[in-house]
């Protein structure tokens, strides 16, 4: 495996961050137009925007290349300019859809989550389960519907201090829904995910974001190219003895969202540490993830170069 | 086996560090971090190795803080609550 120099404590540079493109007063002027015009005037504006920032600054095309590159390799000139719009834009509305249920209230926009019933009677309701998610779809508008759990939720979320984006509940001035579990803490955050599993709790992880440690991610084919996968989480499952359910959420209305369970991954029980354990059950996740991309190819947001870890 | 052998013996085997001799781990030496370099990873399965080979739990991030210092640390937590 081609991975970059190790520093004593078995970290790598984290190739990404999770800071927003705009400024809080940006972020504020858009928040400003849900109040007055609803979400419809926030989009006219968002339009404007994106056209702007895809056409003027070239730390966005590059952002949104590394993925665009991959998923239409022959796109050029107009295609590409087009493409980068359409995936910004995409992103951008549901930026806008997360601000708008944080300011209006979570039952304006409709989350379908059909499948529910169906998976919570798959699955023991002693134990818990990881939900895991990727940058893709409307994940950060769905964390709404983590109260339709009736098991308390704790997410793994690193978040980067000078960002300007706000959650929906912090918009509305609510408590979080749900815990959240801080990667950068003691031993990232592994105890802790560990104990509350044990508990019976639900535990949503991304499983598409390497948070920086070379012993714990697996290249796996991803868009024809061999991508950097963490597979920590499914070590977790392993020693828990949890399911791992894989879903995607997108956008399917202007206020609606849908939630497809994609997989249910079971990882043995005493699986021991070697990379190549995971392989198949990363590779799993990984066939998901590609098929949703193939049906809402607009709708993938991890915009730092997975292909590479340098 | 003593309690400290038989956890150099899981670090070395378990936890695929072929590399290292288990004599050669020092009591007293930081498991993770600049120590003897264990990350998360390395924790999860030493909790699983833990339960195994010793049926104790380490139960929280609380008890893990305590417990994941060293050898020394590992072995004390591992003495008050082995089973009879």
């Amino acid at each position: 495996m081609n991975l970059p120099p190790l520093k004593k404590s078995g970290q790598v540079r984290k190739p990404w961050n999770s800071r927003s493109l705009g400024n809080r007063f940006q972020h504020r002027i858009f928040y400003a137009f849900i109040r007055i015009g609803g979400q419809t005037l926030a989009y006219i504006l968002l339009y404007i925007v994106v056209f702007y920032y895809v056409l003027l600054r070239p730390s966005v095309a590059k952002k949104t290349d590394f993925y665009l590159l991959k998923r239409f390799p022959r796109r050029r000139g107009w295609e590409r300019f087009r493409d980068r719009y359409r995936l910004s834009l995409s992103l951008g509305k549901v930026l806008v859809d997360r601000a708008f249920i944080g300011i209006t209230g979570p039952s304006r926009i409709k989350i379908r989550f059909e499948e529910k019933e169906k998976l919570l009677s798959l699955l023991s309701p002693e134990k818990g389960f990881i939900l895991m998610n990727a940058h893709a779809g409307g994940w950060q508008v769905v964390l709404s519907a983590m109260p339709l759990f009736s098991k308390p939720v704790n997410m793994l979320l690193e978040r980067d201090q000078q960002d300007a984006d706000l959650h929906y509940f912090e918009h509305a001035g609510l408590s979080s829904p749900f815990r959240i579990i801080d990667p950068q803490s003691f031993l990232g955050g592994s105890l802790q995910m560990l104990d509350v599993l044990k508990r019976g709790e639900i535990l949503c992880v991304m499983g598409d974001r390497v948070f920086g440690n070379e012993k714990s991610v697996v290249e796996i084919d991803f868009l024809g190219r061999k991508a950097f996968f963490p597979f920590i989480a499914f070590k977790i499952a392993s020693a828990a003895e949890v399911p791992v359910v894989v879903f995607f959420s997108y956008k399917s209305g202007l206020k609606r969202y849908d939630i497809r369970v994609a997989d249910i991954i079971h990882v043995s029980p005493d699986i021991g540490r070697s990379r190549d354990a995971f392989r198949p059950y990363v590779g799993r996740f990984v066939v998901a993830l590609e098929s949703f991309i193939k049906d809402h190819p607009y709708d993938f947001f991890n915009f730092y170069d997975m292909w590479s870890l340098n | 086996m003593d309690i400290k052998d038989q956890l150099k013996k899981i670090i070395v085997e378990e936890l695929n560090f072929e590399e290292l001799e288990a004599e050669a781990i020092e009591d007293d030496i930081p498991l993770f971090g600049d120590g003897l370099g264990l990350d998360s990873l390395d924790a999860v399965e030493l909790v699983v190795q833990i339960q195994k080979y010793f049926g104790v739990q380490i139960q929280n991030m609380d008890e893990g803080r305590i417990a994941f210092q060293s050898i020394n640390a590992l072995e004390r937590f591992i003495k008050e609550r082995i089973p009879e």
